[in-house]
């Protein structure tokens, strides 16, 4: 077997992977209970064990009842990857004994999922497009954690179990190895990610372990020969960040043609390995030799009643899909003109997206109006939120409020010094952003004799620069300007002050 | 009962009285018959001048006003412990009610204790308690059978008005046949399962185990309904009893109507392998409902004998993943483990000691039926098997209104007399196919034999199709009962 690998140089090598994603949903509450739900917002902060009720504990004389909110999102996220939704699908118990896991055995899936086959248009950056084949989708209950910390870092000897993020529901999509190198499988977690929170099935923090990617990967090796060998293929486990994903990608392309070229180990049954990510020593670790040591003991779980759906059901969830990723990168970068990074900064925020796009609405698509609006929420906005440490869309201004400030600052009814204060001002208001400003005294000035009165004041308190400016040294009229402006607090109409001084002191004359 | 209630609540007898009586058998009788884990004797006392001072001032009190009910040890009450007569939950607390007792104590009962069972309700003879054996009342020397033995002997030995019990396999209706009872096993999905610790989900029901039918409808109403916390349960109108009937009423609205002909299936395999008195009472009782007037159909039920091989794949299958939460990591018994001892140690140290060994036998076939490579021929082969029973039983239900046949092969037999547990699984021969189809069945007293010196109850049994559980707990039923049930009065056995 080994001379195999020998005898023939290798021509080329070609990845070959696979993508496993577990997706926690964030419904109010579990799976199958109604503790509160660890992947909701409102319980990121929840001390241990408290999210548990008695299902949760796995005492005896429970039984768990379907959330069918979670399988709404489910069969949502399916048909957003295209996927076929079962019109019947049942739940299994899947056995094993582990401390995180209350009941001995995981509620899941496992051979009628809800999302059948799929496919997915992924866009390159090249303008192209990548077909993702998606396998299956199936929904299940995620287990508890085991650690050895106790809160606040102290060590402890024994082994502690959290029972919080027992009964999550989880969302596990599995791709057809149809990616052929990191970057795609990179790309395609994300977008993955961003389709998720868009449709509001996940908070999708990666920290918080909300999306965690388990790529199979191996390699096909040419040889000079003219055949061509597959390498055992490799399953890295629970990788919670696109760096890791991408990291452990890379190195079992290294590792394996290394590998295959020590001991010409081909590809074949039963020889599928699990290892997991070594975040320090960027390395993937041996965790497990052979795949089928386990035997799960699957069957129908007889404590719930199979799924069954209608046409009008699977329609009912049609129509709660939102525009996806990749149209509305397309819609902002393309249509809008957006910068990149400004798509970016959208897509990475949902609720500010979906705001964007009523602000949007207000200003009838207009591409460089509504490029302007994304302007004042990404830097106004943005600001403004950072001052309060929240997000601009829980700021309280108003999508018409916003076009507001727009439609003022574009006349030049306000300078741009008050574009800020009169964001923050209309973030606690209901007023129109017109009433507000006036009432704040944020209007530009350009009342002639108000306007005569700074800049008579402005020339009389800096002659040195009047002067100057009389001799022609035009540079020296910002000065006067601003100390126009000062005196106006911030109100006059620049461009009007500087035509003003400038008839005034006359270019090198009277 | 249901005459007991009415007085109750009129104020003739009061609950305390009712209360008092049924402590006193039990402190006569229990140290000797062992039908009780738990007697909450302070509780039911209070519990009865609560209900007896709300009956004195006017208050509404619920059909099962001031009736102490004893409770089967493998239902969650936040009342004592629930320990499914296993070593594994001897301390155990629950910190909720099952639904059905949330529902009894709602409708005024009083909970009088926990009874005994075999060990998470797995066996024929009360003989798998691991506190020891509940004593048949009528022969101490007997089982009460079993799983429900302790609600059965209870009730039998007037030491509870009603009991509820839980059939997995026959544990409500083998138990109420060996004791004289008369015992109910809803149709799967007609009473919530939620509070009842699993034995095999897809096969078990609550039911009651009374003295009379009336009191088994009764009960039976109160329990029954769809419960948000069960979904198996399912959405079918809770009243067993007719609407329009009010409690007093009960006789006259279960007359069956006059133009009515009942006709009662009897499937020739149920004539094969009994005891000559079960034979003979099945034989009176044809006559007798011959002769008022029922119409007797001859059945034929080939799948009757796959029923034990087919329940002794799926009951274990489910029960070994339903145990696997007793694993000495959150709750109940915890092995002291060595310096060297894993995790896997925890659990199997944890487990050994807490479980006896009928409940380690049944999780070991159960593990195997669904082993990667024997699935198929065992556990898939069995829903085939399950179908198929389902589908005789319809065909039969074509024909008739009911099912009659014994409910066991035999009455009551010794303690100890039957140690082959294959022999001990033969015993629910005739019940075990009613829980696999999921339809209901009622044991009924059917007569008595004699054997020495002692008195020994027969039952027979009604089966009847899935949710016509009013008619066989009413129209059906009553005119079995009439025609069947010798007149004797219970706790005349102690």
């Amino acid at each position: 077997m080994a001379s195999v690998g020998k005898s023939a140089a290798v021509v080329s090598t070609r990845l070959i992977i696979g993508l496993e994603v577990h997706v926690e949903l964030s419904t109010r509450s579990k799976m199958f209970s109604r503790a509160p739900n660890a992947g909701h917002p409102d319980n990121f902060d929840a001390p241990p064990n408290s999210l548990v009720d008695p299902l949760v504990l796995a005492l005896p004389g429970t039984l768990p009842v379907m959330n069918r909110r979670a399988v709404e999102l489910s069969a949502m996220v399916g048909l957003a990857l295209g996927c076929s939704i079962a019109r019947y699908s049942k739940w299994d118990r899947k056995n094993y004994f582990y401390p995180d896991l209350p009941k001995g055995y995981q509620i899941s899936q496992y051979d009628l999922p809800l999302c059948g086959k799929g496919e997915y248009l992924l866009d390159m950056s090249d303008g192209s497009q990548r077909r993702i084949g998606i396998t299956r989708a199936h929904l299940e209950e995620d287990t508890g954690k085991l650690g050895h910390e106790l809160p606040g870092g102290h060590e402890y000897s024994g082994s502690l179990v959290d029972l919080n993020r027992a009964g999550t529901p989880l969302l596990e999509i599995v791709t057809e190895p149809d990616f052929a190198c990191a970057e795609d499988v990179v790309a395609f977690a994300q977008e993955l990610r961003d389709i998720c929170r868009f449709l509001g099935a996940t908070e999708g923090i990666m920290q918080k372990g909300h999306m965690r990617f388990e790529p199979n990967i191996n390699l096909a090796i040419s040889l000079d020969d003219g055949t061509e060998v597959r390498t055992p293929i490799v399953e890295v486990k629970n990788l919670n960040s696109f760096r890791a994903v991408k990291g452990a990608i890379e190195f079992e392309a290294k590792r394996q043609l290394e590998e295959w070229q020590k001991s010409g180990r081909a590809m074949g049954r039963g020889m599928k390995s699990t290892r997991g990510w070594d975040d320090v020593r960027l390395a993937t670790v041996l965790q497990r030799e052979k795949e089928d040591a386990h035997d799960y003991r699957y069957f129908p779980d007889p404590d719930l009643v199979p799924v069954v759906v209608d046409d009008a059901w699977i329609a009912a969830r049609r129509a709660e899909l939102v525009e996806g990723p990749s149209a509305r990168r397309r819609r902002y970068g393309v249509e809008f003109g957006l910068s990149s990074s400004d798509v970016r900064q959208l897509l990475d925020d949902p609720a500010l997206a979906k705001f964007f796009d009523l602000c949007v609405a207000e200003v009838h698509s207009v591409p460089a109006r509504a490029m302007a609006v994304a302007k004042l929420l990404l830097n106004a906005g943005a600001k403004r939120a950072n001052e309060l440490g929240t997000s601009v869309t829980h700021l309280g201004i108003a999508p018409a409020q916003v076009v507001g400030l727009l439609a003022l600052r574009e006349s030049g009814t306000i300078g741009s010094q008050a574009v800020d204060p009169l964001f923050a001002l209309l973030c606690a208001s209901d007023g129109d952003a017109m009433r507000v400003a006036q009432d704040a005294g944020l209007l530009q000035v350009r009342d002639d004799s108000q306007l005569d009165g700074w800049v008579d004041a402005a020339i009389a308190a800096n002659e040195a620069a009047a002067n100057d400016v009389r001799a022609g040294k035009l540079a020296a009229i910002g000065r006067i300007v601003g100390a126009a402006m000062r005196s106006s607090g911030g109100k006059a109409d620049a461009k009007a002050l500087h035509a003003r001084i400038v008839e005034r002191l006359g270019e090198g004359g009277a | 009962m249901v005459a007991l209630a009415a007085q109750v609540r009129r104020g003739a007898i009061k609950s305390r009285q009712m209360v008092e009586s049924c402590l006193a058998r039990i402190s006569a009788h229990d140290k000797s018959l062992h039908c009780f884990n738990q007697v909450f004797a302070d509780e039911a006392r209070a519990e009865a001048d609560a209900i007896d001072r709300r009956i004195a001032r006017g208050e509404e009190a619920g059909v099962l006003a001031g009736i102490p009910i004893a409770i089967k040890d493998n239902l969650a009450t936040r009342l004592g412990r629930t320990t499914c007569s296993s070593k594994f939950l001897a301390e155990y607390r629950s910190p909720f009610d099952a639904t059905v007792i949330e529902r009894i104590i709602a409708a005024g009962a009083i909970v009088i204790g926990k009874t005994n069972l075999d060990e998470f309700a797995m066996g024929s003879s009360t003989e798998n308690s691991a506190f020891g054996p509940t004593l048949n009342p009528w022969d101490p020397e007997r089982v009460p059978g079993g799983s429900s033995g302790g609600s059965a002997a209870a009730v039998a030995a007037g030491m509870c008005i009603a009991a509820l019990g839980s059939d997995t396999g026959g544990s409500i209706r083998q138990p109420a046949a060996f004791c004289g009872c008369v015992g109910f096993k809803p149709s799967y999905g007609r009473v919530s399962r939620f509070g009842l610790v699993a034995f095999g989900s897809s096969l078990d029901q609550v039911g009651p185990l009374t003295r009379t039918l009336r009191d088994a409808a009764l009960l039976t109403h109160v329990i029954a309904g769809a419960d948000h916390r069960d979904s198996t349960c399912v959405n079918q109108p809770s009243d067993i009893l007719p609407s329009s009937a009010t409690l007093g009423e009960l006789t006259a609205a279960q007359l069956p109507s006059s133009n009515r002909r009942v006709r009662i299936g009897i499937p020739r395999q149920y004539r094969a392998g009994n005891s000559p008195a079960v034979d003979a009472a099945l034989a009176r009782a044809v006559e007798a409902l011959t002769e008022c007037g029922c119409e007797l159909v001859e059945v034929d039920l080939p799948m009757t004998a796959q029923g034990i091989s087919t329940y002794y794949v799926i009951a274990p299958a489910e029960a070994c993943a339903n145990l696997a939460r007793f694993d000495g990591v959150r709750y109940g018994r915890r092995a002291s483990l060595g310096a060297t001892d894993s995790l896997f140690d925890l659990y199997a140290k944890s487990r050994s000691e807490g479980f006896g060994p009928e409940v380690q036998r049944r999780i070991m076939l159960g593990t195997y039926a669904l082993s990667s490579g024997y699935y198929d021929a065992f556990y898939k082969r069995a829903l085939q098997v399950r179908r198929l029973i389902k589908q005789e039983y319809d065909a039969a239900f074509a024909r008739c209104d009911a099912l009659l046949g014994p409910t066991t092969p035999t009455s009551a037999f010794l303690l100890g007399g039957c140690t082959d547990p294959l022999a001990m699984y033969m015993c629910d021969v005739y019940t075990v196919n009613t829980n696999i189809a999921g339809i209901c069945a009622l044991s009924l007293p059917a007569g008595f034999q004699k054997l020495g010196d002692r008195t020994l109850p027969i039952g027979l049994q009604l089966q009847s199709q899935a949710f016509a559980d009013r008619d066989l707990l009413g129209v059906v039923g009553s005119i079995v009962e009439r025609a069947i049930s010798p007149a004797f009065a219970l706790a005349s056995c102690i």
